[in-house]
C-alpha cells in the first residue's frame, strides 16, 4: 500500500458524505411523505427532492475512487 | 410522437328535450374532455341534473354503505346482470334486512366491549376474594387498592398503621383516614399504582364468573351475526358489484348537465375532442339534430390550455404513467416519454450489465405481457423493468461479459478469479469493460452518458422555448455550449494523463478530432493542468443564460455538480457488481466447489438466496437511480409539466380513446 493515508481518506469521504445523504434525506423524506399524504400530485416533485441529496454521496464517491487510484499508484 | 394528440374545442348546442339523449351518446362515444360551464347570465345558467339524479344518488348511497356493512371488496369472479328499473327495489330489500343483522352484530360488539372491562376490572378483586363491601362503609378507615411491582409487608410501610392483603401482583391496604397521605406517600416507591374500586356489594368472584359466562355467550351470537352477513355476502357480492357499476355510470349521466350551460330551451356542451377523432363525434349528434361547432385551438396565452392526451408508440406507451408520476406534460411543449423511453433503460441496463439478471428482468416482462392486464400498474412496471433487461442482456453479453455476477472468463492478470469457466463453460465472447478493474473506464462512460443525456435535455429545452420565448431559447443554447465545454474539458483532462483513460483518448483523438486544442490555457494554480482555450470559450457560453436569470454563471458549478451525479452509473454498477462476486466468491469456494455433498446442497440453496437478494438490489437501487437521472438531472432542464390529463366523458379509471 502506497500512502495508507490516501486509503483513510477515501473511506473518510465515503462514511462522511454517506452520513449527510442519509441525514439530509431522513429529513427531506419525513417532509414528503407529510406532504404527499396532504396532496398525493406532490410525488414527482418529492422524489426529485428526495432524489438531490443523493448527489452528495456520490460526489464521496469520486473522490474515493481518486484517492484510490492515487494508493495503487498511476 | 414528441407532441401531444392534437386537441379541438367543440360546442354542441342543441334543443333542451334532446339534453338526455344526448348525454347518452357522449358518454357512450367517451372522445370529450368537458369544460365545465361557470357563473350565470340572464340566459344561460348551469344546467339542473336530470329528474332520476336524486333517486340514483340515493341508491347509490345505500348501495355502498350496503357493500361497506358486507366488506364487499375485490370484484368476484362473475358479474350478475343487473337491470336499472328493478335496482332500486332489490337496494331498498337487501338494504332492509342487512341493517338489522348489522345492527345485532354491532350491539353485540358494544356488550362484549363493556363486558371486556368489566372482567378487567374484576379480576384483581376476584383475586383479593374479600366481598366488594368490605371496601367502603367506613368512617375512620381508608382503603387503597392498586398494583405493585413486588409484594410488600407491614414492615415496608414503617410507621404507617395498616393491614395489608395481596395477591399475584395487586395489594389492598386498610388503614386510618389520618394516615392516608402518608400511605400514598410510601406505597408510590413501590411503583404503586392505584385502581378503582368498582360498584357492588357481592363477591367478585361470582361477579367475574357471571361476566365471563355473558362474554362466552354474547361471543357465541357474535359469531353466528358474523356467519350471516358473510353468506349474505357471498350471496349478493356479485349484484352489488355489478349495481354499484351502473349506478355510477347513471349518477355520472344525470349529474352532467350541472356542467352545461343550459337556458329555458336550448343547452351548450363545451369540450375539448381529439381533432382526429372530430367528426366521429360531430355525425351522430348532427344526424340527431344537433348544431356542433368546432373552433381549432390557437396557442392564445388567455386561453385556458387544451388537456393533454400522449400519444406514443406503443412499446413506449407503458412508459407514459412515469411521465404523469412526475407531472403531466403542458399542452404547448415536447412530450418527454420517448426522450425517458431511451434513456431510462439505458441507464438501467448500464447499472445492472448482467446477461442472467437481464433474462430474469425480460422474463417478467413476458410474464407481464402474457397473463397481466396492459392498463395495471404491474404490467407498466413489469415491461418498463424488461425493457431495461434487454439492455442489460446487450451491455452483459457485449461489453461487460458477466452473467449472474460471474464474468465469462478471469480478467486479463487475475487468472484466480472465478468465471464461468471453473464450471466448463466457455462463452465466446471477450468483456471489454472488467468491472472490477475498469473503474476509470466506467467513470468516464458516465460522463459521456451525463453529456449525451443532458445535452438532448438542452435541445428538448430549446424547442420548447423556441415557441415561447426567444431569449430563452438563446440560454439554452448557451448551456448546451457550457456542457459541450465542460465535457471538451474533462475528456481533455483524462486523454493528456500520463496514464491516459483509453476511452476518453480515442474519444480525443477520434470523434474529437476537429476541436481546437493548439491553445491551451495554463491554470495549474487552480487545477494543476492546462486547459483548451476552446474549451474555456464555450464554457462561458454560460453567460448567455443570462438572458435567464441573473444568476445564472453560478449555474457553471451546479451544471458540473449534474454532470459528476451521473458517476452513480459507474458506482452503481460496480457496487452491483461486487456485492454479487463477493456472494459468489464466499458461497461457490466455500461450499459448492468443497466437493462434499451436503456442504455442495447447502451452498445451491444459500447461492439462490444470494443471488435473489442481489436481483431485488439490482433491481430496486438501478430502476430508482435510473429514473432519477432522467426526474432531476435532465427533466429540470427543459420539462415543466403541469398540463391536465385528458379525461373523457364516460371513461372510468384511465384514459381511453
Amino acid at each position: 500500500m502506497a500512502d495508507p493515508l490516501a486509503a483513510m481518506a477515501a473511506a473518510l469521504s465515503i462514511a462522511g458524505t454517506g452520513i449527510a445523504t442519509a441525514w439530509a434525506q431522513k429529513v427531506v423524506g419525513g417532509a414528503t411523505v407529510g406532504a404527499m399524504a396532504e396532496k398525493p400530485e406532490l410525488f414527482g416533485r418529492g422524489l426529485v427532492l428526495m432524489a438531490l441529496p443523493e448527489t452528495i454521496v456520490v460526489f464521496g464517491l469520486v473522490l474515493g475512487l481518486q484517492l484510490l487510484s492515487k494508493v495503487a499508484g498511476p | 410522437m414528441l407532441s401531444p394528440e392534437r386537441m379541438a374545442r367543440a360546442l354542441i348546442v342543441g334543443p333542451r328535450e334532446k339534453l338526455e339523449s344526448v348525454i347518452g351518446t357522449l358518454h357512450d362515444m367517451k372522445l370529450i374532455h368537458l369544460v365545465d360551464h361557470e357563473g350565470e347570465d340572464d340566459t344561460f345558467g348551469i344546467g339542473k341534473p336530470l329528474p332520476p339524479a336524486a333517486e340514483l344518488s340515493d341508491s347509490l348511497l345505500k348501495l355502498r354503505s350496503i357493500a361497506n356493512i358486507l366488506a364487499v371488496k375485490a370484484p368476484p369472479k362473475e358479474i350478475e346482470a343487473v337491470r336499472l328499473d328493478q335496482l332500486r327495489e332489490r337496494i331498498l330489500s337487501l338494504e332492509l334486512g342487512i341493517t338489522d343483522e348489522d345492527a345485532a352484530r354491532k350491539k353485540a360488539e358494544s356488550l362484549l366491549g363493556d363486558l371486556d372491562r368489566r372482567i378487567e376490572e374484576l379480576e384483581p378483586f376476584a383475586a383479593l376474594g374479600l366481598p366488594l363491601s368490605a371496601y367502603r362503609g367506613y368512617e375512620t378507615v381508608a382503603v387503597v387498592v392498586g398494583r405493585v411491582a413486588r409484594e410488600i409487608s407491614e414492615v415496608d410501610l414503617g410507621d404507617v398503621p395498616a393491614e395489608i392483603f395481596q395477591a399475584s401482583g395487586i395489594v389492598a391496604v386498610f388503614t386510618t383516614k389520618d394516615s392516608l397521605d402518608r400511605l400514598l406517600h410510601v406505597l408510590g416507591q413501590f411503583g404503586f399504582a392505584q385502581i378503582d374500586i368498582p360498584a357492588g356489594e357481592a363477591d367478585p368472584k361470582e361477579l367475574l364468573d357471571a361476566a365471563l359466562a355473558d362474554r362466552e355467550k354474547w361471543r357465541t351470537r357474535l359469531e353466528e351475526f358474523r356467519g350471516r352477513l358473510e353468506t349474505l355476502r357471498e350471496k349478493y357480492a356479485a349484484f352489488v358489484v355489478a349495481a354499484e357499476e351502473l349506478l355510477e355510470v347513471e349518477v355520472d349521466k344525470a349529474e352532467a348537465p350541472l356542467r352545461f350551460a343550459v337556458s329555458d330551451h336550448t343547452f351548450v356542451i363545451d369540450g375539448w375532442v381529439p381533432e382526429k377523432r372530430f367528426h366521429a363525434i360531430a355525425f351522430p349528434l348532427e344526424a340527431e339534430g344537433m348544431y356542433v361547432e368546432s373552433e381549432h385551438s390557437q396557442a392564445e396565452h388567455e386561453e385556458p390550455d387544451p388537456p393533454v392526451l400522449l400519444r406514443n408508440p406503443k412499446p413506449a406507451k407503458p412508459f407514459e404513467f412515469l411521465i404523469h408520476l412526475y407531472s403531466t406534460p403542458s399542452y404547448r411543449e415536447l412530450d418527454p416519454t420517448l426522450f425517458l423511453f431511451i434513456a431510462a433503460p439505458f441507464f438501467f441496463g448500464f447499472m445492472v450489465g448482467d446477461v442472467g439478471y437481464g433474462a430474469l428482468f425480460m422474463a417478467l416482462g413476458a410474464f407481464a405481457i402474457a397473463k397481466l392486464k396492459p392498463t395495471s400498474i404491474w404490467f407498466r412496471l413489469f415491461f418498463v423493468t424488461a425493457v431495461g433487461g434487454l439492455w442489460s442482456v446487450l451491455l452483459g453479453l457485449l461489453v461487460f461479459g458477466e452473467a449472474f455476477g460471474l464474468p465469462f472468463h478471469p480478467a486479463p492478470g487475475h487468472l484466480e478469479e472465478l468465471s464461468w469457466e471453473r464450471f466448463g463453460i466457455f462463452v465466446p465472447m471477450q468483456a471489454v469493460i472488467h468491472k472490477a478493474f475498469g473503474i476509470g473506464d466506467m467513470i468516464y462512460l458516465s460522463i459521456l452518458f451525463a453529456a449525451f443525456h443532458l445535452g438532448f435535455g438542452y435541445v428538448f429545452g430549446f424547442v420548447n422555448e423556441m415557441r415561447h420565448n426567444k431569449k430563452y431559447a438563446l440560454a439554452k443554447l448557451g448551456w448546451l455550449a457550457c456542457l459541450f465545454g465542460l465535457f471538451t474539458l474533462l475528456t481533455f483532462s483524462l486523454a493528456i494523463r500520463p496514464s491516459p483513460n483509453r476511452i476518453a483518448l480515442w474519444v480525443w483523438d477520434t470523434p474529437l478530432g476537429w476541436f481546437p486544442r493548439a491553445i491551451q490555457v495554463e491554470l495549474s494554480a487552480f487545477v494543476g493542468l492546462k486547459i483548451p482555450l476552446a474549451s474555456l470559450i464555450l464554457i462561458f457560453g454560460a453567460f448567455l443564460g443570462l438572458t435567464e436569470s441573473i444568476i445564472a454563471p453560478i449555474e457553471i458549478a451546479s451544471l458540473l455538480a449534474n454532470v459528476m451525479s451521473y458517476a452513480r452509473l459507474a458506482g452503481i454498477g460496480i457496487g452491483k457488481a461486487a456485492i454479487a462476486a463477493a456472494f459468489n466468491a464466499a458461497i461457490l469456494e466455500g461450499f459448492v466447489l468443497s466437493g462434499q455433498i451436503v456442504l455442495i446442497i447447502v451452498g445451491i440453496v444459500f447461492l439462490v438466496l444470494a443471488q435473489v437478494l442481489v436481483f431485488f438490489l439490482g433491481w430496486i437501487s438501478a430502476g430508482i437511480q435510473a429514473l432519477r437521472l432522467n426526474y432531476v438531472e435532465a427533466f429540470l432542464k427543459f420539462y415543466k409539466g403541469n398540463g391536465t390529463p385528458f379525461r373523457p366523458f364516460g371513461a372510468r379509471g384511465t384514459q381511453e380513446v
